[in-house]
């Protein structure tokens, strides 16, 4: 049991262990890979990985324990593809897509398409900079103060 | 939050959804949006924004108006503070 006051630097831990694994292996890891990575028990992190989803820092697969969003990193496939080095991330949107790269503080690419008409459509940041031509138009389509009421949708 | 190729297929892509318009910009702006809210993810520091942090990285990015609006009636989230999260 992680004592009350120590809650927040536990929580901290956690989420940084996600981050590690996603980053790494480009899947999050379960809650007793976590347990057994910070040498605690496995209830603890799910306890604490529902107080992450509570706050809105992680999203679960909904009726489970299982990591379903680390933004900007999406645990299933999605049409955002990022490819850092060898490695390939799903995000999920583009704005999460263009923020894996920024906070991997990386080169990378981004491939998606157009829902209208599902051409391919790429995006390269390089040196800190998106690369031109950056063709195209990101569109909202929900406003900023009910992105939480489904985020999936959103 | 997706990307088109161009403000037409936006406007295609609502009216066969029958969806009203959202908020449009460019993938530069997109860039810049993402790399002030996401830079710090990985840090231990690293905490939600507060509203107005929030409302200071859209207006730096020239994203105002009432879409842009964290309380635009003044809702609260379902935990009961106001929800400056990412989506």
């Amino acid at each position: 049991m992680v004592a009350s006051g120590d809650v927040d630097a536990f929580d901290r831990e956690v989420r940084l262990a996600v981050y590690r694994t996603v980053v790494a292996e480009s899947r999050p890891p379960s809650a007793p890979e976590l347990a057994a990575e910070l040498g605690v028990a496995t209830e603890d992190v799910e306890t604490s990985l529902h107080r992450l989803a509570a706050g809105h820092v992680l999203v679960l697969a909904p009726g489970t324990n299982s990591i379903w969003m680390a933004a900007p990193f999406s645990a299933i496939p999605t049409p955002f593809e990022v490819s850092v080095g060898d490695r390939h991330y799903f995000a999920n949107c583009i704005w999460d897509a263009l923020g894996v790269a920024a906070c991997l503080h990386a080169e990378a690419r981004i491939d998606t398409s157009c829902p209208d008409c599902s051409e391919p459509m790429r995006l390269e940041v390089r040196d800190g900079a998106l690369q031109e031509p950056a063709e195209g138009v990101i569109h909202f389509a929900v406003p900023a103060a009910r992105w939480w009421e489904d985020i999936g949708a959103t | 939050m997706l990307l088109f190729r161009s403000e037409e297929h936006v406007e295609r892509w609502n009216e066969r959804r029958g969806t009203p318009a959202g908020a449009a910009f460019t993938p530069e702006q997109g860039w810049r949006l993402a790399s002030a809210w996401f830079h710090d993810r990985l840090s231990p520091e690293w905490r939600r924004r507060s509203p107005e942090e929030a409302k200071a990285v859209f207006d730096a990015i020239g994203l105002s108006g009432a879409f842009w609006d964290l309380d635009p009636a003044g809702e609260v989230s379902s935990t009961g503070t106001l929800d400056t999260s990412d989506p």
